[in-house]
């Protein structure tokens, strides 16, 4: 790759910081890791930049870096398995059909919380759905999101799906 | 359509993403089926709720960091030169040449203290705890591109407390915390090959080093073969003086 192809990737690469942050701060839940999962991020990027392939989404690209990485350093500091792939045990199956059918204490509920709460309940998600919660957020296509995920594009709905599901109810035992 | 397929297109349909015909059949859905209708105004209500989250931008002190580490550097040359004056007021002329800036060792400086504060306010100050510096340096074992030269184990006056894997520039650093009363005291070891070092302005017994301060901060820099250390504290300079001093005195 030539050096001026070099330098315009890495121009591209870096306007995805603050993003790239945000998602950092969603898994971490603190500034100082979350600076230090971005450095680690663009370090292994920029290191394996020749294997980036121009047709596809550079922020994609590093959003999956990212997770990659912040999962490599949690295994290393947990020393417990932790779900690497898009793994169903890792999303609830429970669609919430019965969420349907509440009353409208739940609606003005959500509609009350505020950022803290609402922080304080994607916390405590798994992994991937706080992942794909904070992916959606960013306003990754489906496609993008799947190659974070590294899971099927057709299955990112229903995951998106179960995990909103899952910060609902979060929310809704919070106000208990 | 039922509800099992209909909820996870609700999202797409209230964002206009959904193909024509799926969102033809969600349509006749929600007008036979209440609770996907309730369900539907969770979703949304969701969206607005998260649409609350607070919208964090990278700290821009990071983003230099990364701008200044990865993309090319330009070397700014200014050239300004007077145009003599017209004879009534003398003759002259003035050439101003900036000189092309330079590697500074400034952002290696700056850096460790920064680090240092990382340290400080993260929740958790060390990675792995000290059961002795036969425990901590292993650890660093895969999590570092070198062998951190740190044969000091900390004594009564400086107890090891444990160990961090820091950044310091382009580059991974061992951070071997130690305590000094009540204080905090980072020792840095990194590779130290392309760095702009310092010069040096301390020297004590053997050791020959660079003492820098910033916001309130006392840094000591120091250089063993290929290895560079930076003592971090709010401690008085000399002592980080005198744990420059027992490092170098460990040092082989």
């Amino acid at each position: 790759m030539r050096d001026h192809q070099v330098g315009s990737i890495r121009r591209d690469a870096l306007t995805h910081a603050d993003a790239l942050y945000r998602l950092a701060r969603h898994l971490t839940g603190n500034d100082a890791e979350a600076e230090d999962l971005v450095q680690d991020t663009y370090a292994r990027a920029f290191a394996a930049e020749a294997e980036w392939d121009p047709g596809s989404s550079l922020r994609a690209w590093l959003f999956r870096i990212l997770r990659n990485a912040h999962i490599d350093s949690w295994r290393r500091k947990r020393r417990s398995p932790l779900t690497g792939a898009c793994d169903t045990d890792s999303f609830s199956d429970d669609l919430g059909i019965d969420e349907g059918i509440r009353g409208d204490q739940e609606l003005a509920r959500l509609r009350q919380v505020v950022a803290s709460e609402i922080e304080a309940a994607l916390a405590a998600l798994s992994l991937d759905e706080r992942t794909v919660i904070a992916l959606d957020h960013e306003g990754l296509t489906e496609g993008e999101v799947a190659r974070v995920l590294g899971c099927a594009v057709g299955t990112v709905k229903s995951r998106l799906s179960r995990a909103r599901a899952q910060l609902r109810r979060r929310l809704r035992d919070y106000s208990r | 359509m039922d509800c099992t397929q209909a909820r996870p297109s609700l999202l797409a349909r209230n964002r206009g993403e959904l193909e024509p015909n799926l969102e033809a059949e969600l349509d006749a859905h929600l007008q036979t089926c209440s609770a996907c209708r309730r369900y539907d105004q969770l979703e949304s209500v969701l969206s607005e709720a998260l649409a609350r989250l607070p919208r964090r931008t990278a700290p821009a002190t990071l983003k230099r960091t990364l701008e200044a580490r990865y993309l090319p550097k330009h070397r700014l040359y200014l050239r300004a030169a007077a145009i003599a004056l017209a004879a009534t007021f003398g003759a002259g002329l003035l050439a101003i040449a900036v000189v092309p800036q330079t590697n500074s060792p400034k952002p290696m400086l700056t850096e460790a203290v920064n680090d240092h504060l990382r340290i400080l306010y993260a929740e958790r100050r060390v990675e792995v705890e000290s059961g002795g510096i036969h425990q901590v340096k292993p650890w660093f074992e895969g999590r570092l591109d070198f062998a951190p030269l740190m044969p000091f184990a900390g004594d009564d006056d400086f107890p090891l407390q444990g160990g961090s894997v820091a950044w310091l520039l382009d580059r991974k650093a061992a951070a071997f915390v130690f305590r000094r009363r009540l204080h905090l005291v980072t020792v840095f070891v990194f590779r130290a090959d392309g760095l702009s070092w310092p010069a040096t302005n301390t020297s004590v017994g053997r050791l020959r080093g660079t003492e820098f301060t910033a916001r309130g901060f006392h840094a000591l820099f120091f250089r063993s073969s290929e290895q560079g250390y930076a003592i971090v504290s709010d401690v008085d300079p000399r002592e980080l003086q005198a744990l420059g001093t027992r490092l170098v005195q460990s040092l082989p």
